[in-house]
C-alpha cells in the first residue's frame, strides 16, 4: 500500500521537444487529500507536466504514477478531473450543456448542478458559452471537471481572470475538497496564492528547485518572503 | 484611407502565407496537378470506345462501311458475328456495334434509304455519342460513291435509350457525389475544430477511448448525412425524375456507405491540418481528381492507360459505377459488378475507420 500514501509520484521525468528540455528531471510527490501548488513563470514547464500525467505528454525519460497507476490509464482518467489552462468548451453549447457533456464522458450523470453552484454559474447555465465573460468561461471549464467528483484534480491556472472575490471563494471551496479526501494539484505563476496551498512545488526549466510547505520554504531559504525564496532557490536572486 | 495601413495588412497577409508553406505549395502546385492530369486525361491518346461490326449484307455496301469503321481513330471497330456482338454487349466488353442487314444494299439501291441498327451499352452517354457519330461518318465518307442516300440509323439501347437526357446519366453518379462532398467538409472542418478550441485536449484526457470518439462522431455524422441523403434522393426521384430503374433502398445504402467514408475520410485526414484553413485545402485536392478520374464524366475504359490504374484504385469510382449500375442498369446485389462495387466502397470504410482511429491514437501523443 505504499503507493497509496500519495496521489501523484512523478519521478525524473524528461521531456524534449526539438532541442528543448520542456521537463528536466522533475520529480514530485503529491500526498493525497491535500493541495499541492505547482509555482513557476511561463515556460517552466508546469503544463508539460499535468499533460504528462493525464498522458498528454509521452514522457521521454522517468515515471509517472497515478492513483497508484502508471499514466496513462484508463480507470484511472475516470477518477481525475483535468483544467485546461485555456477554456476548452463548446462555444455553441449553454453551461449547462457543456458540464453535462464533460460528465457524461468521465461516466457521471449527475452533479452538474452541483457543479455549476460550485462555481456560481448555476443562474447563466442556459447561457451558451460564447455568450460568456473571460472569468465566467473559466469558471465553466472549471465546473467541467468537477461533476464527475474526481479523486484528483489537475487545476492548469485555474484562477485566472477570475474577480479576487471568487478567487478567495473557489480557495475555499479547494481546500474543503481536500479536506473531504480529493487530492488537488494547481499551477500558477502568481505567489500570493501560494500560502492557501498545503504544500508547494517551486518548478523552474523544467526542474522542481524546492518542495514543501511555505514555512518550510522560507526557512530553506532563510528568508521572509515567497517571492525572494523562489528567487534564492532558483538562483536568480541578483535579477 | 492611409497607403500604410492598407500596406500594414497587405504584408501581413504575406507574412502568414510566408509561415504556411502547405498553403503556398497548394496555390501554386494544385493548379497544375488538376491541369496537368485534365491535359493528361484529354490529350494522353487514351483508349477509344470498342465497337463491334456485323456485317450480314450481301451487297458492297455492307463491306465498303465496315471496312471504313474499322480504319476510323475515333472508334476500336471490329467485325464480329451477331451472337459475339450482342454477348459482348451485354458483358460490356462492347461499347456498342452496328449490324448491317443481309438487305442492306439492296435496300440502299431500291429505296435511297440507308438505315443500319446501332445497339448501345447505353450507360456511358459519351462513347454512345462517339460510336452513333463514327458510324455517321464512316457513311458520309461513301457518300460521293453512293449519291443522294439518305442515312437512317435505327438505334437501339440496351440501358437506358432515346429519352434518356444527360441529368439522367450524371444524376445518378451526383447523388452519391453530393453527399460525399458534403460530408467530407463538414466533417473534416467540425474536427479541427475541436482540435482547435482545445476540447480534443480533453476528450484525450478523458477515459474516452479513440474508437470511442471516431465511432461517436461516425454516428453523430452519419446521422445527419443519412438525412441529407435521404432529401438528395427524393429530390432527384420526385422533383427531377432522374431515371432509376434500380430499388431505391439500394441507392440509399450505397448512399449511407459514401456518407460513413466521408465522415472518416474527414477524421482522419484532419489530422494531417493544424488550421480549419489548411483543412478546406483538402477539399480540392481530394475532390477534384477524383470527379476528373472517378468515370463520372470521362468513361474509365477511355482514359490513358496509367490513368486507368490510379481510377481503379479510388473509391469514388466505384461508388459511381455502383450508383449507375443500379439505377440505370436495374443492378441488385446478385450481379457480380455491383457487389464489386459495393464491396469496395465497404473496404474503404473499414480502411478509413481504422486509419483515422490509429492517427488519432499518433497524433497526441
Ligand atoms: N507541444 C509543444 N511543442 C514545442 N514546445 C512546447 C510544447 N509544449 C510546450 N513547449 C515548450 O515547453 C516549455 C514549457 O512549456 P509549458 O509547460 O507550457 O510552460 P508553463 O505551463 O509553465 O508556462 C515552453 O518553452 C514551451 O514553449
Ligand atoms: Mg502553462
Amino acid at each position: 500500500m505504499a503507493g497509496e500514501t500519495y496521489a501523484v509520484e512523478v519521478d525524473r521525468v524528461v521531456k524534449r521537444f526539438g532541442s528543448l528540455r520542456a521537463l528536466d528531471g522533475a520529480t514530485l510527490r503529491i500526498r493525497r487529500g491535500e493541495v499541492y501548488g505547482l509555482l513557476g513563470p511561463n515556460g517552466a514547464g508546469k503544463t508539460t507536466l499535468i499533460r504528462a500525467l493525464v498522458g498528454l505528454v509521452v514522457p521521454d525519460g522517468g515515471t509517472v504514477t497515478v492513483l497508484g497507476r502508471p499514466a496513462r490509464n484508463l480507470d484511472v482518467l475516470a477518477r481525475v478531473g483535468y483544467m485546461t489552462q485555456q477554456a476548452a468548451l463548446y462555444p455553441d453549447l449553454s453551461a449547462e450543456e457543456n458540464v453535462a457533456f464533460f460528465a457524461a464522458i468521465h461516466g457521471a450523470h449527475h452533479g452538474v448542478r452541483e457543479a455549476l453552484e460550485f462555481v456560481e454559474l448555476w443562474d447563466r447555465r442556459g447561457s451558451v458559452v460564447s455568450s460568456l465573460s473571460g472569468g465566467m468561461r473559466t469558471r465553466c471549464s472549471l465546473a467541467c471537471v468537477l461533476a464527475h467528483k474526481p479523486d484528483l484534480l489537475l487545476l492548469d491556472e485555474p484562477t485566472v481572470g477570475v474577480d479576487p472575490l471568487l478567487r478567495v471563494q473557489l480557495w475555499n471551496r479547494f481546500q474543503r475538497m481536500a479536506a473531504d479526501g480529493t487530492s488537488i494539484l494547481v499551477s500558477s505563476h502568481v505567489m500570493d496564492e501560494a500560502e492557501r496551498c498545503d504544500r508547494l512545488g517551486l518548478i523552474r526549466f523544467g526542474r522542481l528547485l524546492a518542495e514543501g510547505t511555505v514555512p518550510e520554504l522560507k526557512g530553506k531559504a532563510g528568508v521572509d518572503r515567497l517571492e525572494d525564496a523562489f528567487l534564492k532557490l532558483s538562483g536568480t536572486g541578483a535579477e | 484611407m492611409s497607403g500604410r495601413r492598407v500596406a500594414a495588412i497587405t504584408r501581413r497577409l504575406l507574412q502568414q502565407f510566408h509561415r504556411d508553406r502547405r498553403t503556398l505549395a497548394l496555390l501554386f502546385g494544385a493548379p497544375l496537378i488538376i491541369l496537368g492530369l485534365l491535359g493528361y486525361l484529354l490529350r494522353g491518346g487514351g483508349d477509344v470506345p470498342v465497337m463491334g461490326v456485323v456485317n450480314l449484307d450481301a451487297g458492297p455496301l455492307g463491306a465498303a462501311i465496315a471496312s471504313q469503321l474499322e480504319r476510323t481513330k475515333t472508334v476500336s471497330a471490329s467485325t464480329m458475328s451477331e451472337a459475339a456482338a450482342e454477348s459482348k454487349l451485354r458483358s460490356g466488353e462492347l461499347a456498342g456495334y452496328v449490324l448491317l442487314q443481309s438487305d442492306f444494299s439492296a435496300r440502299g439501291q431500291q429505296s435511297r434509304v440507308i438505315s443500319p441498327q446501332i445497339h448501345l451499352e447505353g450507360s456511358q452517354p459519351g462513347l454512345s455519342q462517339t460510336i452513333v457519330q463514327a458510324v455517321n461518318e464512316s457513311f458520309a465518307a461513301l457518300v460521293g460513291q453512293a449519291g443522294g442516300v439518305r442515312f437512317a440509323p435505327q438505334v437501339m439501347f440496351v440501358y437506358g435509350g432515346p429519352s434518356f437526357d444527360t441529368l439522367d446519366y450524371f444524376g445518378a453518379a451526383f447523388i452519391g457525389l453530393v453527399v460525399f462532398f458534403l460530408v467530407f467538409v463538414i466533417t473534416i472542418v467540425a474536427f479541427l475544430r475541436e482540435r482547435g478550441q482545445g476540447t480534443l485536449e480533453r476528450l484525450m484526457a478523458s477515459p474516452l477511448r479513440r474508437g470511442e470518439i471516431v465511432l461517436g462522431y461516425m454516428l453523430g455524422f452519419t446521422v445527419l448525412a443519412l438525412v441529407q441523403a435521404v432529401e438528395v434522393l427524393a429530390f432527384c426521384l420526385l422533383v427531377l425524375h432522374v431515371h432509376n430503374a434500380g430499388n431505391v433502398g439500394l441507392i440509399f445504402v450505397l448512399e449511407g456507405l459514401m456518407a460513413i467514408a466521408a465522415v472518416n475520410l474527414g477524421i482522419f485526414l484532419s489530422m494531417f491540418a493544424r488550421t480549419e484553413f489548411q483543412a478546406v485545402q483538402f477539399i480540392p485536392l481530394v475532390i477534384l481528381p477524383q470527379v476528373l478520374l472517378s468515370g463520372i464524366i470521362f468513361p474509365i475504359s477511355t482514359e490513358p492507360g496509367p490513368l486507368t490504374v490510379l481510377s481503379r484504385a479510388l473509391p469514388l469510382t466505384y461508388a459511381v459505377e455502383g450508383m449507375r449500375n443500379i439505377m440505370i442498369k436495374g443492378a441488385d446485389l446478385s450481379w457480380s459488378s455491383l457487389q464489386l462495387d459495393f464491396g469496395v466502397v465497404l473496404g474503404f470504410c473499414v480502411l478509413v475507420i481504422i486509419a483515422g482511429i490509429l492517427t488519432l491514437r499518433r497524433r497526441i501523443a
